[in-house]
């Protein structure tokens, strides 16, 4: 089977780097935020110290600590001291080895600014509203603007002229940048769309044509701050990827043979995708995190801002539940590009197959 | 045949548009929240708060108090009385404060609050030293209940006992931590917090896990109606208690009140504007330019906020030089406090004065002019450099003018001091510069060192600094100015470098060290003691007077509390500088809560 099928001895190999892959990367999320001499328990203590006594203040920290697991405990389950009385804190060496024992029983651990919230419960409520975002304005996206891109290199001409200087501009312009732009003047400004929100203040989310209503509005401007940049984005590289195919044979012989517009498009279209699909998949797998500034901006419900603001409070486990759904994310995404190109670019079948 | 495919094309894209266009809904609101009968407020919450238990740590609405639960009394910070609230009065005795509660204060339940609640809540912070509640008992022996015949209750009795005292401590009396609990703590059920913790064997951590986000028995007039990610929102409990007890029969005027849970202070700024939200405590940088969006502020001039606090530089006395008072006085001459004002924090500020007692508002009785003139520091960049000439030291200018380096007395160069402040903090950050570059100006060899927010709190905590931004006990309690100069000055608790110090976190005033000041010890334990105005005012004269001498700190501005503006555009009658019946809190935040049942919805 192995030797009859070149793909999927394809898809193995690739797989097993894959793992290797993997395993390095959650290992770097681990120790990376924790390398710092920032503390979890620093930042919620400044909260809730005010107007402590020392002896107050320790024992609340002590049992913060304690319950993030940060510091040894003895067999009574008292917090450990050194010789300085101070407690001693759980070597990040243990602690790794208990995070990889929780994760491969699915546990994420909870949060620490969200205490007693899981990781899980916070990723799940964020995680709808960033796919809603970022899954429809990528696709459609990647969709209209290798379609304006293809259509650029065949037509040339005024379109190409109008088109190419739109599509530069959109996609150089820093996402942030323009998102604010689009607030500013759509939202400020003219108010003609809300400025700030998922839905309307007065609502909360259910299945009511009102609340699609709501959301929908809402959606406008957070979508096309996303959406011009990836049209631009595509647009260009499918532009030079067609003018490319358009010096090839077979579409001089099927434009000698007199063959349909739309039909020779087609045929240039899906040549010239395969690279532009590498890129599809990869702006799916790290749309994650690259939503963050649209979240931001908009004030938009979503995963971006939960990892920002872990990031901000050293919310190790947090910050570690997120970055292990972007580590998977990028590298499913990778692999199916992978298995996908194995499958369908005769190259590589016929690399794998020695011939 | 091409001009008809040509026409039915334009007449599609017209269709699309005018679909976007009819998106639009056109009233922003469904079933959920009616905008005249609901209270939009922000400011005060920032992201999903984890759990609604009263003794974890819950945000907004519970962390602000009154509106789920509610505290014994209110501080009016304006007029400096209590109010009543589950207490109907009190009283200061010589070894003990009394408290009567009203007899019509009910739990949402219909159980009434009993003084057995009051004690069962401080109680709690005898047996769980992590409770904010906890270090109060070093200035309590005990808390009991007393029935109306005067008679100690006893537990078990059929009668609801109403009194209670709580006996101070007489070793470290003072009443004033007393009064900041009582209108600070909220009051928690009894009846099912000692059952729930019971079950748990009495483990804290265990409880905590509860998140009492449904139908959580509280006293409050509101109650929780639903928490996301997106906002908190809850609804009028048309059968509180208060409405016929404390406000004659009437009710809170918004049904729902909603706080958004936006993510930047811009948002909260834009909403505002927007007629979004009604009421904001965020930072709304230039207020006076968004007035004819129907924004207010306090006051509608300079400079638009109470001032209640004093954002400041901490210096670390335990790192050389910074223990030399020349060179803490020539810094403080040298900063150009008016520069601050004006351009770090939008003209929110009352002109700086000397000392660490408010030249206004309640605190301006025991503020000395005449102290103030002769012991104080203000800018004045000669006399700064007159200070660092008696302490010995030689700034070094380059050619063009700008500071090269600052000698000591041996001729030996000063190591750079630098100035610690949290990162993207702006207000902060453009405080620091001002204060840096004034300091150069001098001689004085300061540079700003911005750094991560966690790395900022341990920093603060362990003393790893030379100078640091930082806020001493912000609220105004009925404790003020006593716990401003006692977080700033007191040496109880005293910890070396490296080891956490929660109050006079600059380590002045070693009681173990040659130099050692024993007279701001005691007046910090006599002031609290002191009933007599003319005492009072001269113990608190002589402890400013002292802090001006030692200039321990670096006073730099003044700071509201809270920020407050609101907009006029939904609700109107809302509390001001002009019509100040309360003082600057939005509602569910301490005595803020009671504008509910004054503010009216403005008709269309």
């Amino acid at each position: 089977m192995l030797k009859t099928s070149p793909a999927i001895k394809h898809i193995i190999g690739r797989a097993g780097w894959y793992v290797v892959t993997f395993f390095v990367a959650i290992t770097i999320n681990f120790f990376l935020p924790r390398l710092g001499d920032a503390n979890p328990v620093d930042t919620i203590m400044a909260k809730v110290s005010t107007g402590l006594d020392s002896a107050s203040a320790k024992a609340k920290e002590e049992a913060y600590l304690k319950e993030f697991d940060l510091v040894e405990v003895d067999a009574a389950g008292n917090v450990r001291h050194d010789a300085q009385g101070k407690p001693v804190r759980t070597s990040l060496g243990r602690q790794f080895v208990n995070y990889l024992g929780m994760s491969l029983r699915g546990d994420l651990g909870s949060s620490i600014l969200q205490h007693p919230k899981r990781v899980t419960e916070i990723i799940a409520a964020a995680l709808p509203w960033t796919l809603a975002l970022q899954l429809p304005t990528i696709i459609v996206g990647w969709l209209v603007g290798n379609g304006l891109g293809a259509l650029a290199a065949y037509k040339r001409g005024v379109f190409d002229r109008v088109m190419y200087p739109l599509a530069l501009l959109a996609s150089a312009i820093p996402a942030f940048c323009f998102g604010m732009l689009l607030v500013y003047v759509f939202g400020i400004r003219l108010e003609w769309f809300p400025a700030v929100g998922g839905y309307g203040d007065g609502l909360t989310p259910e299945v009511s044509w009102a609340f699609f209503q709501s959301a929908s509005y809402y959606y406008v401007l957070p979508f096309l701050s996303v959406f011009l940049i990836v049209v631009g984005g595509q647009a260009i590289g499918m532009r030079s990827m067609c003018i490319y195919e358009l010096g090839t044979d077979y579409v001089k012989y099927a434009k000698l043979l007199g063959v349909k517009e739309s039909k020779i498009l087609f045929y240039m279209f899906r040549n010239a995708m395969l690279p532009q699909l590498t890129g599809l998949a990869l702006a799916l797998g790290s749309m994650v995190s690259g939503a963050l500034v649209t979240e931001m901006i908009f004030s938009y419900p979503g995963l971006g801002m939960a990892v920002l603001t872990a990031i901000q409070g050293s919310d190790y486990p947090l910050i570690t539940g997120c970055t292990l759904l972007v580590t998977t994310c990028v590298l499913l995404a990778n692999f199916g590009v992978d298995v996908l190109v194995g499958f369908f670019d005769p190259r590589i079948r016929a690399q794998r197959a020695g011939k | 045949m091409t001009l008809g495919k040509r026409a039915t094309r334009a007449l599609a894209i017209s269709l699309a548009l005018l679909g976007v266009a009819n998106c639009r809904p056109k009233k922003d609101e469904g079933s959920g929240f009616p905008r005249a009968e609901t209270f939009y407020l922000g400011g005060r919450q920032w992201g999903e708060p984890s759990t609604f238990n009263p003794l974890g740590t819950p945000g907004w609405p519970i962390s602000t108090m009154n509106l789920l639960y509610e505290t014994l009394l209110m501080y009016n910070s304006i007029s400096g009385q209590m109010q009543p609230l589950l207490a109907e009065s009190y009283a200061v005795h010589d070894d003990s404060v009394e408290v009567t509660l009203n007899p019509a204060a009910r739990w949402n339940d219909g159980q009434p609050v009993t003084a057995w609640d009051v004690t069962f809540t401080f109680e709690l912070g005898k047996s769980y030293k992590s409770l904010n509640i906890a270090p109060i008992w070093q200035y309590l022996v005990d808390v009991r209940a007393y029935g109306e015949d005067g008679r100690e209750a006893q537990p078990g009795a059929s009668e609801h006992p109403r009194r209670v005292v709580f006996r101070l401590n007489l070793a470290k009396k003072n009443p004033l931590v007393v009064l900041d609990a009582l209108q600070a703590q909220i009051i928690v059920p009894r009846h099912v917090i000692e059952p729930l913790l019971a079950e748990r064997g009495n483990n804290l951590d265990e409880f905590k896990k509860l998140k009492f986000d449904e139908s959580a028995v509280s006293s409050g007039p509101y109650r929780l109606l639903s928490s996301s990610s997106e906002k908190i929102a809850v609804l009028r409990d048309d059968g509180y208690w208060g409405n016929q007890a404390l406000h004659g029969g009437k009710r809170p005027a918004p049904k729902y009140i909603v706080h958004p849970l936006y993510k930047s202070n811009d948002a909260f700024s834009v909403a505002l504007r927007q007629g979004r939200l009604d009421i904001s405590t965020s930072f709304v940088p230039r207020i006076w330019l968004k007035a004819n969006k129907g924004v207010r502020s306090w006051l509608d001039r300079e400079p638009y906020f109470l001032s209640t606090s004093i954002p400041m530089l901490l210096v670390n006395h335990k790192r050389a030089p910074l223990m030399d008072v020349h060179l803490r006085r020539a810094m403080a001459f040298a900063i150009n406090y008016k520069d601050i004002r004006e351009l770090a924090v939008s003209g929110y500020s009352e002109p700086l004065r000397p000392g660490v007692i408010l030249p206004f508002g309640l605190e301006q009785r025991f503020f000395s002019e005449e102290d103030a003139n002769r012991y104080g520091t203000w800018f004045a960049p000669e006399r700064a450099r007159a200070e660092l000439k008696a302490g010995g030291y030689t700034p070094v200018f380059g050619p063009d003018g700008e500071l090269l380096e600052t000698r000591d007395r041996a001729g030996k160069k000063l190591a750079t001091l630098y100035v610690k402040s949290p990162t993207g903090w702006t207000d902060w950050e453009s405080i620091v510069r001002i204060a840096v570059k004034s300091m150069r100006a001098v001689g004085i060899d300061a540079r700003e060192r911005f750094v991560d927010t966690s790395s900022f709190w341990n920093a603060l905590y362990e003393g790893d600094f030379d100078l640091i931004m930082h806020t001493p006990s912000t609220q105004p309690s009925p404790s003020k100015p006593w716990s401003r100069f006692e977080a700033l000055l007191t040496s109880q608790d005293f910890a070396p470098l490296g080891q956490r110090m929660y109050k006079n976190i600059g380590r002045f005033n070693d009681p173990k060290a040659p130099g050692y000041l024993p007279r701001i010890d005691e007046l910090l334990a006599q002031i609290p003691t002191l009933t007599d105005e003319a005492a009072r005012l001269a113990s608190y004269r002589e402890l400013n007077v002292l802090f001006m001498q030692e200039q321990p700190d670096l006073p730099l501005v003044y700071r509201p509390d809270t920020f407050y503006e609101f907009s006029i555009k939904h609700w109107a009658n809302l509390p001001s500088g002009a019509n100040p019946y309360l003082p600057p809190l939005i509602p569910g935040d301490r005595l803020g809560t009671n504008m509910l049942w004054a503010i009216e919805p403005v008709a269309n």
